[in-house]
C-alpha cells in the first residue's frame, strides 16, 4: 500500500464527507475547517447552560469543553496517520448564535445606536483571531502545560479571578488528555479488527503515538504532527480558532532528528504533513525571514509544500515572499498554483509587512516574526491579542451618512472624515468594552495555553494576559466609496454634466425612472478605482489617508494600539444590504466591493498590472494587510513562461508595497459550469477570500461573487 | 505621432513575461481569421452602433507614460510589445517609441506579419530585442488567398532578420482545414529549421472571440465558431511542429 494510494483514498473520503456536510448542513459560506459530521445518534447534551440556553465564564466553558472531550465521537481512519477529527464548535452551541453577531453576556446597548448608524462589525464577544505559539505546547506537552497551570494556581491562590481562570485551564487540559487517551484506545481497538497488515501496523502506531503525547511532550516527527493536530482539533472544538503558524520551523527539529537517526524518510514525512493538512486547513506559513533576518526556508518547507500539492483539497498555506528568500520555494508554489488550480498556496509580501509593523514602534526582529495566519490578518504567535478580521467599519455606510448631509464635493469629503472619525471612536469604545468583559464571557482557554503570559499572569489573553495589544480595525467597501467620490468629481465638478442635487435626488430614489437610470448610467460609466489615473484612483488613495489618519497611531480610550487595514472578509453581501444606493451607480442593497479590490469591470482590458498597482497604492502600511483578491484565468495552459509571468506580477505588486495576495488561478469555463451545477464538480476548491472552500459547499450568492470577480485574459 | 488603436497593460500573450502591448493601426494583410479587424484600416474608424472611435493619434511620450506605468512588473523578461495591425506600417513612430522605451531600460518586442519593405525592418532592427514573427502558410498561392498577399517578401524579410542575428519567436496562426494540412505543417517546420535565431515556435489557434468586433465596425465576417480547432487538432499541430 503506497503513500500515493493512501493519499488518494483519504482525499476521496474528504470529498465524500464534504458532500455529506452539504446535504446535511446546506450551503456554508465559510472555511471548510476540516470538521466532519458526528454520528446521527450522538446527542451533545452540554452539562452547563443557564435558563436561556447560554453559558459564560471560565468555569462553564471548561465544564462544557471537558464534557465534549470526554464524550466526543472518536474518528479513526486506518489510512490516516492522524487520529481524530473534530465535529462540534462549542462557541456555536449557545442558543441564538449568529456568525455576524456573537452572544455576549454584557450590555453595550449605549454603543449600539452609533454602531448601527455606521454599520460597524464590533468584534464584541468575538473569539480567537490571534495566533498561538505552538512551540510552547510542543516544548512542554500536555503534562508540562498542566504542571505550569497548577504552579500558577498556587501562585494566584488568593486571586479569585485568576483562580477561576486557572482552574478552568486545568479542566481544559484534563479534557484534552482524556480525549487523546480515548483516541489511543480507539485506534488500538480498531487495530484488533483490521484485516490488512499495513493498516493494522498503522493503527498500532497511531495508538502508540497518541498514548505517548497524553502527558509527555512529543519527541518524534509523527508525535509532533499528532500533537499539533490534537491542539488544532481541540481549539476548533472550543471556538473555531484556526490561526496556524510557521509550520516548517515548528516541524524542522523533529524532521532533522528523525531523519538523522534513520527513523524517518522524506516520503513518510511528506505523508505525515499531508495528513496534517488534510486534518484541518489551518493557516500555515512557509519560508520568510527569521527574527535575525536570515531566510528560514528549509528542506521541511519543500516537503510541506509537496504534501500540499498532493492534497488537492482545501488548504491555506502561505509562502512568505521577500528579497532574501529561496526563490525555488516561491517558484514551486506558483507551479502548484498553476498546475492544481485550487487556490493555493497564497503569497504574503513580507518586505512591506515588516516595514509597516515597525512603524508602530516595534523592532525588526519582532516584525519578522509576525505572520499571515488568517484570511487577511497578521499576528505575532503567542504574543499578541488583536481581534483580527472581526472589527470592521462599513465605509460605504459612513459615506451614505455623509452624503445625505452634503451639498458639494468639498463638504462631502469633510463630512465623510468627520463621520469616519466618529465611527472609529465608537468602534474603539466597543473594543475596550470587549477587552473589559470578554474574559467573563468567553475566555480563551485553549489559546491561553499557547500564549506567553496568560498562565504566568493568571489573566485571560483578552484581559491583560497578552504581551502586546494591537487591535485591528478594517475598513470595508473601499471601491464603492472611491468610485462614488470619483463619479461625483468627474460628472459634477469636472464635466458639470450633472449637478450635486441631481445626483442626490437620483441616489435617494434608488435611481428610479428613466431619468434616474440615465443618471445612474452616467455615474456608472465614470472612471473606476483600479483603472489607473482616474479620479476614483486618487480618491482611493485619499480614503486610505483618512483611514490611516484616524486609526494608525491612535489608541482606544483605554490606551490599546489600533492598526488599520482594508478588508471585508466574505461579507460583501451583508454589508451591501445595509447601504442604500451610492453615486457610483450601485443600487440599494447591492453587495459592496471586496477588500481592497476594485469593482468588477474596473478596466476594459482587465489589466492585472493596473489592479496590482492600484491595490499596492491603497495599503494602509502599518503591518496589517489590504489583500489583493485575485481570480484569474490566464489562458496560459501551453505557455512555458506562465510561472515566470505570475511571479513577475506578484513581484511587482510586492515591490510596490503589496502585503498579501489571495489568488485563484482558475479555468473560467470550469468555474462558470460549476456555478451552474456545482454537484458535477465535487472536488473543485476555490479561495473565497483568505480561506479556501469546496465550491459546491458555497451558496449561489457566494459562488456568484467568485464568478463576478474573475478576470479573464482578453484579446 | 502614431495612430494607436489600443494599449493593453498586463498582457501575458505577446511575448515573454508581462508586457504592455501597444496596438498600432493599419495592416497590409486581410487575414480571413483576423481577430482584430478594427486594426486593418490605417485610419481612425467609428463603430457603427456606439460611435466609439477606434484609433487615436498619440505621441511617443504619451504612449511611453503608459508603458512605464507597468515597469515594476516587467522583471527580467517583460516589457513593451509593438503590435497591431502591423507596426512596420508606422516605422518611424515604432522605431522612436522602441528607442525611447529601450532608453528607459524597457525591453522591446515587435509583433509583425513581415509584409513590409526591408527598409522598415532595417529602421527598427537596432531598437528591437525580440521579433514575434508570423508564419501563416508556406504555399504562396494559398497565402495570398488567406491573407490577400503572397509570402515572398515575408519569407525574405524573415531570412534577412535571421541573417542579421535577430532573436525570433515564430508564431503560426492555424485554422482547421485552411492551413493545417500535414504538408503545411511539415513545410513550416522545415522552414523554421533553416533559421538559426529562432528561440521558440508558438501555435496561435483560431478563435472566434473577435467576431463581435466585425459587427461593431461593420466589417464582413469570413470565419465563425465552426472553424475553431478541437483539442485533437491542437495536439496534432503541436506534434507536427515538434512542440511536444
Amino acid at each position: 500500500m503506497s503513500y500515493a494510494e493512501r493519499m488518494a483514498r483519504l482525499t476521496a473520503r474528504k470529498v465524500a464527507q464534504t458532500a455529506e456536510k452539504q446535504a446535511k448542513l446546506g450551503a456554508r459560506d465559510e472555511d471548510d475547517y476540516g470538521l466532519v459530521l458526528p454520528p446521527e445518534t450522538f446527542v451533545a447534551d452540554l452539562p452547563v447552560r443557564d435558563a436561556t440556553g447560554q453559558f459564560s465564564g471560565p468555569r462553564a466553558w471548561a465544564a462544557n469543553f471537558h464534557w465534549l472531550m470526554a464524550n466526543h465521537p472518536l474518528y479513526i481512519d486506518p489510512d490516516d496517520a492522524i487520529a481524530g477529527r473534530w465535529m462540534f464548535m462549542l462557541s456555536r452551541m449557545r442558543l441564538g448564535y449568529q456568525l455576524s453577531r456573537s452572544n455576549f453576556a454584557f450590555d453595550y446597548s449605549d454603543l449600539e445606536p452609533l454602531q448601527k448608524k455606521y454599520d460597524i462589525t464590533t468584534g464584541i464577544g468575538k473569539d480567537a483571531h490571534f495566533a498561538p505559539d505552538y512551540a510552547i505546547g510542543l516544548g512542554l506537552g500536555w503534562g508540562g502545560l498542566l504542571a505550569k497551570v497548577r504552579a500558577a494556581r498556587r501562585t494566584f491562590a488568593a486571586d479569585p479571578v485568576a483562580s477561576e481562570l486557572l482552574e478552568a485551564e486545568e479542566t481544559t487540559i484534563l479534557g484534552v488528555q482524556t480525549w487523546i487517551r480515548r483516541l489511543s484506545e480507539a485506534a488500538a481497538d480498531r487495530s484488533m479488527t483490521e484485516a490488512d497488515g499495513e493498516r493494522r501496523a498503522n493503527l498500532v502506531q497511531m495508538a502508540r503515538t497518541c498514548r505517548a503525547i497524553v502527558d509527555a511532550k512529543p519527541t518524534t516527527f509523527r508525535e509532533a504532527v499528532q500533537w499539533i493536530a490534537v491542539f488544532n482539533m481541540a481549539s476548533r472544538t472550543y471556538n473555531r480558532d484556526g490561526a496556524g503558524g510557521q509550520l516548517d520551523e515548528l516541524l524542522r527539529p523533529y524532521y532533522e532528528a528523525d531523519t538523522a537517526a534513520g527513523r524517518l524518510t522524506d516520503d513518510e514525512a511528506e505523508f505525515l504533513c499531508f495528513c496534517l493538512l488534510l486534518n484541518d486547513p489551518h493557516y500555515y506559513q512557509l519560508g520568510g525571514p527569521a527574527p535575525d533576518g536570515r531566510d528560514q526556508t528549509s528542506r521541511m518547507s519543500f516537503i510541506i509544500l509537496e504534501a500540499a500539492a498532493k492534497l488537492k483539497s482545501s488548504c491555506n498555506l502561505t509562502i512568505r515572499v521577500w528579497d532574501g528568500m529561496d526563490r525555488r520555494l516561491y517558484r514551486r508554489g506558483v507551479e502548484i498554483l498553476l498546475a492544481n488550480r485550487l487556490g493555493y498556496p497564497r503569497f504574503s509580501g513580507d518586505k512591506a509587512l515588516v516595514a509597516g509593523f515597525m512603524k508602530n514602534g516595534y523592532s525588526a526582529e519582532l516584525a519578522r516574526s509576525r505572520i499571515a495566519v488568517g484570511c487577511n490578518w497578521m499576528s505575532l504567535p503567542g504574543l499578541e491579542y488583536t481581534l483580527n478580521d472581526v472589527v470592521k467599519i462599513n465605509v460605504a455606510k459612513v459615506f451614505e451618512v455623509a452624503f445625505a448631509e452634503s451639498d458639494s464635493l468639498a463638504e462631502l469629503e469633510a463630512n465623510y472624515r468627520r463621520h469616519f472619525r466618529a465611527a472609529v471612536a465608537v468602534t474603539a469604545q466597543g473594543i475596550d468594552f470587549h477587552l473589559d468583559h470578554q474574559y467573563l464571557n468567553e475566555p480563551e482557554l485553549l489559546l491561553n495555553l499557547l500564549s506567553h503570559g496568560p498562565i504566568e499572569k493568571g489573566k485571560d489573553v483578552s484581559h491583560g494576559g497578552a504581551t502586546y495589544y494591537n487591535m485591528a480595525i478594517d475598513g470595508a467597501g473601499l471601491a464603492v466609496v472611491a468610485d462614488s467620490f470619483g463619479a461625483l468629481e468627474e460628472r459634477v465638478e469636472t464635466e458639470k454634466s450633472l449637478t450635486f442635487e441631481q445626483v442626490k435626488a437620483a441616489v435617494a430614489s434608488n435611481f428610479a425612472g428613466d431619468e434616474g437610470e440615465r443618471i445612474r448610467c452616467l455615474l456608472d460609466a465614470s472612471g473606476r478605482y483600479g483603472h489607473g489615473g482616474t479620479a476614483a484612483d486618487r480618491w482611493a488613495v485619499r480614503l486610505t489617508g483618512i483611514l490611516d489618519d484616524e486609526i494608525a497611531g491612535h489608541t482606544t480610550p483605554h490606551g490599546f494600539k489600533l492598526i488599520p487595514g482594508w478588508f471585508t472578509w466574505a461579507d460583501t453581501i451583508r454589508f451591501g444590504k445595509a447601504v442604500g444606493a451610492t453615486p457610483n451607480g450601485r443600487k440599494a442593497g447591492e453587495p459592496i466591493s471586496h477588500g481592497a479590490n476594485p469593482l468588477p469591470g474596473f478596466r476594459k482590458d482587465g489589466a492585472l498590472t493596473a489592479m496590482a498597482r492600484a491595490i499596492a497604492d491603497v495599503q494602509p502600511g502599518y503591518g496589517n494587510t489590504a489583500p489583493w483578491q485575485l481570480e484569474v484565468d490566464l489562458g496560459l495552459a501551453d505557455d512555458p513562461g506562465a510561472v515566470d509571468k505570475v511571479m513577475a506580477l506578484l513581484d511587482g505588486h510586492f515591490a510596490l508595497g503589496g502585503t498579501l495576495v489571495n489568488i485563484n488561478v482558475v479555468d473560467a469555463e470550469k468555474i462558470r459550469a460549476a456555478h451552474k451545477d456545482p454537484s458535477k464538480y465535487p472536488d473543485l476548491v476555490v479561495r473565497v477570500t483568505g480561506f479556501t472552500a469546496y465550491f459546491n459547499s458555497l451558496s449561489p450568492a457566494f459562488r456568484e461573487l467568485v464568478v463576478k470577480r474573475l478576470v479573464k485574459e482578453t484579446i | 505621432m502614431g495612430l494607436v488603436f489600443d494599449i493593453k497593460r498586463g498582457s501575458v500573450k505577446d511575448g515573454p513575461g508581462l508586457r504592455t502591448s501597444v496596438f498600432l493601426k493599419g495592416c497590409p494583410l486581410r487575414c480571413v481569421w483576423c481577430h482584430n479587424p478594427e486594426s486593418q484600416a490605417a485610419v481612425s474608424q467609428r463603430a457603427v452602433a456606439t460611435g466609439e472611435v477606434c484609433g487615436r493619434e498619440m505621441s511617443v511620450g504619451e504612449v511611453l507614460d503608459e508603458v512605464l506605468a507597468d515597469r515594476p512588473f516587467y522583471g527580467a523578461d517583460g516589457g513593451l510589445t509593438l503590435t497591431g495591425g502591423e507596426p512596420t506600417m508606422q516605422p518611424d513612430f515604432a522605431a522612436n517609441l522602441a528607442a525611447a522605451a529601450r532608453a528607459q531600460g524597457v525591453s522591446v518586442a515587435l509583433d509583425t506579419c513581415g509584409e513590409a519593405p526591408w527598409a522598415a525592418f532595417a529602421r527598427l532592427l537596432p531598437h528591437v530585442d525580440l521579433f514575434l514573427y508570423d508564419l501563416k502558410c508556406l504555399d504562396d498561392n494559398r497565402h495570398r488567398a488567406l491573407t490577400g498577399v503572397g509570402n515572398a517578401r515575408i519569407l525574405d524579410n524573415l531570412r534577412r532578420l535571421d541573417a542579421a542575428g535577430a532573436r525570433l519567436w515564430i508564431r503560426c496562426p492555424l485554422v482547421p482545414g485552411l492551413n493545417d494540412a500535414d504538408a503545411d505543417l511539415a513545410a513550416l517546420r522545415d522552414f523554421v529549421a533553416g533559421l538559426r535565431g529562432v528561440e521558440r515556435v508558438e501555435v496561435c489557434p483560431y478563435h472566434a472571440l473577435g467576431l463581435e468586433k466585425y459587427a461593431k465596425f461593420g466589417i464582413p465576417v469570413r470565419l465563425d465558431r465552426t472553424s475553431e480547432p478541437t483539442a485533437a487538432d491542437r495536439a496534432r499541430w503541436r506534434a507536427a511542429l515538434g512542440l511536444g
